[in-house]
């Protein structure tokens, strides 16, 4: 029961926000909607039993990435901004019912496919050992490349900052 | 479905209980603060108002209930609002994940006229295996009160406040989970309470294939990991923002960094996140380093059975053995948080590229270093360490 | 009392699906670029919970593991747009899509 109502309770608070990310016109109260969804994310990840990647959720996007764009956007000075949504009706009219018919589509697909479940009873939530024995058998050369990807990255942020006679020194 | 609603209930019980213990050390903290650094600084501090000063504190409080409630008038009053709850928040959820004793074997009796079945309640309010990982997950959440703080009050200090603050927690948060992996390592768990059943019984562990013990030290995780310890009680001082890393809120330069335009209870509530940083902190240093709610060598267990011998009822006297050992682990926790405050008087305070230069380009490399070096260790002395 | 049963997997996926496309609303109705990298942000999350609510439902922990790759991959895509922005911004003080649409400097 408590289960039942954790789930609609997280799931409206994700969707809501998640609405609210891409109506507000302020960008940092769309920036500070996405924490909420991301939350509610983890908190649905807690309780799909994966509580190993709902604190993951919430130390990488929460805590880290999100904080980033707040940063960013307090940085620059983003409010004059005066066109926030696309211009048009026609072509809104065009985006909404491309977003339409994925979105039927999808829905269409989930509730067609027969979904077969292994699971009768509710299940422990999973150890991080088993996680990590799989990263590190199965999957340890994705593991490898992606650290050398996370290694190139701040080196190329570096040195998307800081070109000399570019825009730094302007 | 009627255990499931006594078992929230009791949660939920439990979160408030350890919530209205973080807020009600506040105040005595303060006292110590304000008196320490009297003391540290040759002078008298608050001693008019009742003993010692003590009654200062009920004095403060009515102080800063019955301040005028004001919002700045180009403020964003929603965001304005919701930072000091914040800064409130994370720390209270935080410590809530952390025992604080040994858990309470109740056994079945009789009361009111009906039975009560055999209870254990965990000196916690919840509970989980991956205990720390989500602590310092809620606790990073921390960076959005200042922010909000800043962007909300609409004030140029409030906001450089906010902008230094929050870089300053993103950069040292990294360098903090660094320097706990080795001892994560070396403990194989991220459960708070094996952790500590981990640190019992005098230092001992296998190296090489052999058993070495020292009889004369405890099986502490600073003995194992002292570098370690060195890194994260540094990064503690400035994920909390204390002195000599309180950049955000340089007098000088600043008024008063993030809380500038903050007044009366919503100042009281950033104080209250601030020593709630503090005392997670010192409550994580205590676990992993030092033990948590264990005396050393095997004395809590004497202790225990010493108290529970006092008592007649087999409850009443597991209940009373769970307080003495809560009463260790408070002092324990009590002596970092002096620490903290001695630290804060004592230190002058960095430069702002001194700051960031610490973080990135010294404790970044050796918590890395430190993490190898224990991984190397392990894997050539042959794992069963502990 | 196991809820599982009533909440099943095509909850779960109703939700990722319903966050999916408000992120691709998200992307073709905002003119922001950041606002643009955070409607990316929501999409990949909504695939994040795709793939744990398979991992949950199949008994099969790789759901798990590809859920971290997707976690670094997008931290790291979130802060190279993010540098980008904060350049595009030094350079031209304009954020707003519809400025770049010739790419020209």
């Amino acid at each position: 029961m408590a289960e039942i109502i954790l789930f609609y309770f997280l799931a409206a608070v994700t969707v809501l926000t998640a609405v609210g990310v891409v109506m507000n016109e302020n960008p940092l109260m769309s920036a500070l909607y996405l924490v909420l969804s991301m939350l509610g994310i983890a908190g649905l990840f807690f309780l799909l039993q994966a509580p190993f990647i709902g604190a993951v959720q919430i130390m990488v996007y929460a805590g880290a990435v999100m904080v980033l764009f707040v940063l960013v956007m307090m940085l620059i000075d983003i409010n004059k901004d005066e066109e926030k949504f696309s211009g048009g009706n026609i072509s809104a009219l065009f985006k909404g019912l491309t977003v339409g018919v994925f979105a039927g589509l999808l829905t269409s697909i989930i509730l067609r496919t027969p979904m077969s479940t292994k699971i009768l009873v509710a299940q422990q939530a999973t150890e991080v050992v088993d996680i990590a024995r799989l990263l590190f058998t199965k999957y340890v050369l994705a593991f490898e490349l992606l650290g050398i990807m996370l290694l190139v990255i701040p080196v190329g942020i570096v040195a998307l900052t800081r070109i000399r006679g570019g825009t730094h020194e302007r | 479905m009627g255990s499931d609603v006594f078992e929230i209930t009791v949660n939920v019980v439990k979160m408030l209980l350890i919530f209205l213990l973080m807020v009600q050390l506040v105040p005595i903290l303060v006292w110590v603060e304000r008196r320490g650094s009297a003391f540290i600084q040759n002078r008298f501090g608050p001693n008019r108002v009742g003993p010692l000063g003590l009654t200062q504190l009920l004095a403060d409080a009515v102080k800063f209930l019955f301040k005028e409630e004001f919002v700045p008038p180009s403020s964003h009053a929603l965001l304005y609002y919701a930072a000091p709850v914040l800064a409130l928040v994370p720390g209270a959820i935080a410590f809530g994940g952390i025992p604080l004793s040994m858990p309470i074997e109740i056994q079945p009796f009789d009361m009111f006229g009906s039975h009560w079945g055999p209870y254990t309640f965990k000196f916690q309010s919840y509970d989980l295996n991956i205990g720390i990982l989500f602590i310092l997950a809620i606790s990073s959440l921390g960076a959005y009160a200042l922010l909000l703080a800043g962007w909300g009050s609409n004030n140029k200090y409030s906001l450089f406040g906010a902008l230094r603050a929050s870089a300053q927690m993103v950069s040292y948060e990294l360098a903090m989970g660094l320097s706990l992996v080795g001892l994560l390592m070396l403990y194989q768990t991220l459960n708070f309470s094996q952790m500590i059943e981990l640190q019992k019984g005098p230092l001992h562990f296998y190296f090489f294939g052999r058993e070495l013990v020292v009889p004369f030290l405890p099986n502490w995780g600073i003995f194992y990991q002292p570098l370690g310890f060195l890194l994260f009680a540094t990064a503690a001082f400035a994920e909390t923002n204390r002195l000599p890393f309180d950049l955000p809120e340089a007098e000088g330069e600043l008024v008063a960094g993030y809380h500038t335009e903050y007044g009366g209870l919503k100042m009281l509530m950033f104080y209250i996140g601030e020593y709630g940083h503090m005392m997670v902190a010192s409550a994580v240093m205590t676990t992993f380093y030092f033990g948590g709610y264990e005396l050393p060598f095997h004395l809590s267990d004497s202790l225990t059975t010493a108290v529970r011998g006092a008592f007649t009822s087999y409850n009443m006297g597991n209940v009373m053995a769970a307080m003495a050992l809560f009463l260790v682990f408070l002092l324990k926790v009590l002596f970092f948080l002096w620490v903290f405050i001695w630290v804060r008087w004592t230190l002058p305070r960095f430069r702002y590229d001194q700051l960031m230069d610490l973080g990135w380009k010294t404790m970044l490399p050796w918590a890395l270093a430190n993490v190898l070096i224990t991984a190397f260790l392990i894997l050539v002395g042959g794992g069963g360490v502990l | 009392m196991s809820a599982s049963l009533m909440i099943g997997q095509e909850h779960y996926l109703i939700v990722s699906a319903i966050l999916f496309c408000l992120g691709l609303t998200g992307i073709l109705l905002r003119r922001n670029m950041i606002v643009m990298l955070m409607s990316i942000e929501l999409m990949l999350n909504a695939v994040n919970l795709s793939f744990v609510t398979f991992s949950y439902f199949q008994q099969n922990l790789e759901g798990q593991v590809i859920v971290l790759f997707v976690m670094a991959i997008a931290a790291a895509e979130a802060s190279i747009g993010l540098a980008l922005a904060v350049m595009l911004f030094k350079k031209f003080k304009e954020l707003n899509i519809s400025f770049f649409e010739h790419l020209r400097g």
